[in-house]
């Protein structure tokens, strides 16, 4: 385990969901051994922290792939089409909702609005915002990144 | 020697829209081709500025002294933009905005239909300035209303002066700020805190993100006032973790506040303390609520309580707490400098002021508009707006977010202000406007906001979570085509008792899309129940497409549209479309260049 | 402190809820999610009241309004009976064959529309008092999840708790009884994990778990006898009969 990340805050219960957030951010998933430990460490009960963890939705108690790939479902968006957006990806990647792809490097996700409405519909891969995104666009845009991931 | 030397300023939009289209490598490219700048009669500086509002034509870049504005600018422009426009004076005609109201290109932005009914408060910095440079906010007034209270007003001028301009909170139920402090003010139990609401998570807005990405310093500015106001010497940032240029241009925006004397002990030797800390929220909607969001950075799952005390009471940690947004904290330094007199000439009586509205949806210009409260919701739209994309018939809009409703054409009319949308069972809520034409199904719209608060709602109490279950349960069924007609009454009937029964703001408003829509829009809901047809074609059970056999023309198009080739038909022959093959995309529907695709109601019986 | 409840003066105490001056003087405001001795929760919404305040009035949550100076309360109108009804049917079309819920929905005289029947039956309401009385009498060994519609109550992953005690004061408190407890023999089955039971010295029944008596042992620092809470209200009242008889 990589306890700085932990460590770097005082143990006090307010930093509870920012040391979540950090250990997501490094893993793309809280990791059961840190649940514990952050518990441990802050002095709470398990279940308190496992109650903050599955209630704010930016974490996630399953691994994700190496790019999720964030289908923004605000108002805008929806009513620009991200649903059929989301669709063709689940195709093209042939993946369930909520699921990885088996090669580990793709996940999918509706998120709620993420304030990029002038550009709907707009994706989010990683930190990478798409807008005014089509069907079409899809599979390249996925073709590309998997060449990347075989290349590096 | 006299200095003949021409001073350029060239901002490079690089708010999150802009970057989304590369503006980052057009401004390290001004930054590399002007780096050993050759023409010694042109000095110039580069800034990477924050979001100019007018996103969908981004990446936007503007000249001065010269007021002109380029927008979709590619990396391959820049060349020609140092050569002809920075060098020589010239302007280049395509890069122009194009007018789609006037007709025609506009030199300097400020002249666009977008742009010249604003005026700006909020935003006033917002891309004219770099966020992460503290002397460009200081250069436009910035921290001069900070000087002026720490050394020309008591605690209780302020309140009066915050009071006496009449601002209401921007963040949705439009609570005036200065009755805020001053009960706040009134408690004499310390510590007392101050906190920016940047939980920004009402679909289709984002002007706050905009001013933390853009303007950071004034609401640093804005929370430093309160906090001297009310006697606190803490405040707290409470900032969506998705937001990540903003949480970055914020807690750089404090760290050089400090360096600088602004925030931390002894501000500029007044004596007075006072600091900051950004908190990162988790991604839940409800904790845009002010007792969720102090429950978060206590460090406890984000449900709402009772407000039976209010937070300016029993807050933070049960302490005295004053909680605005970040629009609301945008218009404090303003309000400090010019007076609450300037203020409450704009705008009307009882809402003082401007709103931001973020302008969005089935609309020509999407982007940030910052208007005098009070400006009529049809000179948003088309004025400023442009109106409706492909120009298709315009029927409703959303405002407020799931907390909101929508508004028909025949409201068109209606002030854009916090009372005038309540009256219309609609709300200002953050100021999200979402335009919709003739292909926004008001139905499963609704379905849509219930689906979203079903996810959002933090499940506390049962009236908000089973009461919104249901709702959405019921709404599935009509835009599926298994909807009765006790379903409209079971749901406003239901709605009333959410409304009065459920325990924070989320549950008391979370019926208004439903209500707002049966009430504008009962015809369409009797159309999906008993007429089983969806007249916008999104509901699929509900929806066929067939060609007019009299309208079309034969051109082919949407046979080249369609992806499943379910139409077929030679040129200039009426064309056919396979039920059994259609898949109800619509493509054939928005593409016809004669309307001849005409929509039907559903296949089979429900 | 006095207030009005529907036309009748009662004193209550600063800092005191509704709902506790309503308890004390017998007046009934129907709740699922209140229990004497803990605060409010304000979940299930059952105990909507209108206050008035001067010309004012509101309704609220009465097991979590702090009383104030003067106000009336109105316990039952039209407009109240109709939301409690239209609670009661949601909480029906989440637990329908749940027979607590079923005597509400007796007493209110609620029907619920077949097709608005959902199959996941749940006798859990989330109404928290579980997660309350684990908090207060036992090891916060479980916690409401999730959020939304998902929400629910559960020990950390699902799984067997290490720091559950197997008290059972969750089950005890549960208004619907929507927590399996199983006992069989001298096993304690509950949150899927077993606990071994211990008897009591004076009538030799089970009544609790050696977890949990280790728990009250180590948190009171001594040795408890191991005597159920029966045997030991009956040799209290016998020594207290004992000392009564002695006086006189």
């Amino acid at each position: 385990m990589n306890l700085e990340l932990i460590h770097k805050y005082p143990r006090e219960k307010r930093f509870t969901l920012s040391i979540l957030q950090d250990i997501q951010r490094e893993y793309n998933y809280i990791p059961r051994e840190y649940m514990e430990y952050i518990a441990e460490y802050l002095n709470q009960p398990l279940s308190d922290v496992y109650s903050i963890a599955t209630f704010y939705k930016a974490l996630s108690l399953k691994p994700k792939g190496k790019y999720t790939i964030k289908v923004c479902n605000g108002t805008a968006c929806h009513i620009r089409g991200s649903e059929s957006i989301r669709e063709e990806l689940l195709k093209v990647l042939n993946l369930e909702p909520g699921e990885t792809t088996e090669d580990g490097l793709f996940s999918v996700e509706v998120v709620n609005c993420i304030g990029a409405c002038a550009l709907a519909p707009v994706i989010l891969i990683n930190d990478k915002y798409y807008g005014g995104m089509t069907k079409e666009k899809v599979k390249d845009l996925i073709n590309s990144y998997r060449e990347v991931a075989i290349n590096a | 020697m006299h200095d003949t030397t021409i001073r350029k300023k060239i901002l490079v939009c690089c708010g999150t829209g802009c970057l989304a289209n590369n503006s980052y490598s057009i401004y390290e490219r001004f930054v590399e081709k002007l780096k050993d700048n050759p023409n010694i009669t042109v000095e110039t500086s580069i800034k990477a500025t924050g979001c100019n509002g007018l996103c969908e034509k981004g990446p936007v870049v503007k000249i001065q002294p010269d007021d002109i504005s380029y927008f979709k600018v590619s990396i391959e422009d820049v060349d020609e933009i140092i050569e002809k426009t920075i060098i020589n004076g010239q302007i280049i005609n395509r890069l122009l905005y194009l007018d789609t109201n006037q007709k025609k290109r506009i030199v300097n932005h400020m002249d666009a239909s977008f742009y010249k009914h604003q005026h700006k408060i909020a935003l006033r910095n917002i891309g004219e300035i770099d966020p992460l440079c503290i002397e460009d906010y200081i250069e436009r007034d910035g921290y001069k209303a900070l000087h002026k209270i720490l050394f020309e007003m008591s605690p209780e001028e302020v309140i009066d002066e915050v009071e006496k301009s009449g601002l209401r909170g921007r963040g949705g139920a439009g609570f005036p700020t200065g009755v805020k402090w001053r009960t706040c003010a009134s408690f004499n139990n310390f510590p007392k805190y101050v906190i920016c609401n940047g939980d920004e998570g009402d679909p289709g807005a984002f002007m706050d993100r905009s001013i933390m990405e853009g303007d950071p310093n004034t609401i640093i500015e804005g929370m430093i006032i309160c906090g001297y106001a009310i006697k606190s010497n803490k405040g707290f940032l409470y900032i969506r973790d998705e937001y990540e240029l903003a949480l970055k241009n914020m807690q750089a925006a404090i760290d050089n506040a400090r360096s600088h004397g602004y925030l931390g002990k002894n501000i500029l030797g007044s004596g007075f303390d006072f600091d900051l800390e950004i908190v990162r929220g988790g991604g839940a909607f409800v904790c845009g609520e002010s007792s969720a969001l102090m429950a978060s950075i206590e460090g406890n799952v984000g449900e709402p309580r009772a407000k039976y005390i209010r937070s300016v009471e029993k807050g933070l940690w049960d302490q005295p707490t004053v909680l605005n947004n970040v629009e609301t904290w945008a218009n404090i330094p303003p309000i400090i400098l010019n007076g609450a007199n300037w203020f409450k000439e704009i705008g009307t009586d009882t809402n003082a002021g401007t709103k931001v509205f973020s302008l969005v949806g089935k609309v020509k210009n999407t982007g940030l508009v910052e208007i005098p409260m009070g400006t009529k919701l049809s000179e948003l739209v088309f004025d400023i707006g442009g109106g409706i994309i492909n120009n298709r018939p315009f029927k409703a809009v959303q405002t407020g977010g799931p907390s909101g409703g929508c508004i028909p054409k025949e409201h068109m009319d209606v002030p854009l202000d916090f009372d005038s949308l309540s009256k219309m069972g609609s709300m200002m809520g953050s100021g999200g406007v979402i335009v919709m034409d003739d292909t926004t199904c008001m139905v499963e719209i609704a379905r849509y906001y219930m689906d979203f608060l079903s996810e959002e709602s933090c499940g506390k109490c049962t009236t908000c979570r089973e009461g919104i279950k249901l709702m959405l349960n019921i709404l599935t069924n009509i835009t599926e085509g298994k909807g009765e007609l006790e379903d409209i009454d079971v749901l406003e009937s239901l709605g009333n008792t959410i409304i009065k029964a459920s325990l924070c703001a989320l549950g008391k408003t979370a019926p208004n899309p439903v209500l707002t829509t049966i009430r504008y829009f009962r015809d369409e809901y009797i159309d999906h129940i008993v007429n089983k047809k969806c007249p916008a074609g999104v509901c699929k059970n509900l929806t066929t497409y067939f060609i007019d056999e009299e309208t079309c023309i034969g051109c082919g198009i949407c046979r080249k549209k369609c992806p499943v080739d379910a139409i077929s038909g030679s040129l200039k022959e009426v064309h056919v479309i396979d039920e059994g093959i259609c898949i109800k995309c619509g493509n054939c529907f928005t593409a016809c260049p004669k309307d001849a695709v005409k929509i039907g109601g559903a296949a089979y019986a429900y | 402190m006095l207030i009005k409840i529907d036309g009748k003066t009662y004193k209550g105490h600063p800092g005191e809820t509704l709902m506790e001056v309503a308890r004390r003087n017998g007046i009934n405001i129907p709740s699922l999610c209140y229990k004497k001795g803990f605060e409010g929760l304000g979940r299930c919404r059952l105990c909507l009241v209108e206050v008035s305040e001067g010309k004012r009035s509101k309704i609220v949550s009465a097991c979590v309004y702090p009383i104030k100076e003067g106000i009336e309360v109105t316990t039952i109108t039209d407009e109240i009976i109709k939301m409690r009804k239209d609670i009661i049917l949601l909480l029906l079309l989440r637990a329908p064959d749940n027979e607590y819920i079923q005597q509400l929905v007796k007493e209110y005289e609620v029907k619920a529309p077949e097709r608005y029947i959902q199959n996941d039956n749940d006798d859990c309401i989330l109404c928290g008092l579980c997660v309350k009385a684990c908090e207060k009498l036992g090891t916060k060994a479980i916690s409401l999840v999730n959020r939304g519609i998902t929400k629910k109550v559960s020990t950390p992953y699902d799984d067997p708790s290490k720091d559950c005690i197997g008290c059972g004061a969750c089950a005890e408190t549960c208004p619907t009884n929507a927590i399996k407890l199983e006992e069989s023999n001298g096993i304690r089955t509950i949150w899927n994990r077993d606990f071994d039971l211990v008897k009591c010295s004076i009538c030799g029944k089970y009544y609790t778990t050696l977890d949990a008596l280790k728990f009250i042992e180590d948190k009171l620092a001594s040795n408890e006898e191991h005597i159920c809470d029966t045997c030991k209200k009956k040799s209290t009242a016998s020594k207290f009969k004992e000392s009564f008889q002695h006086i006189y």
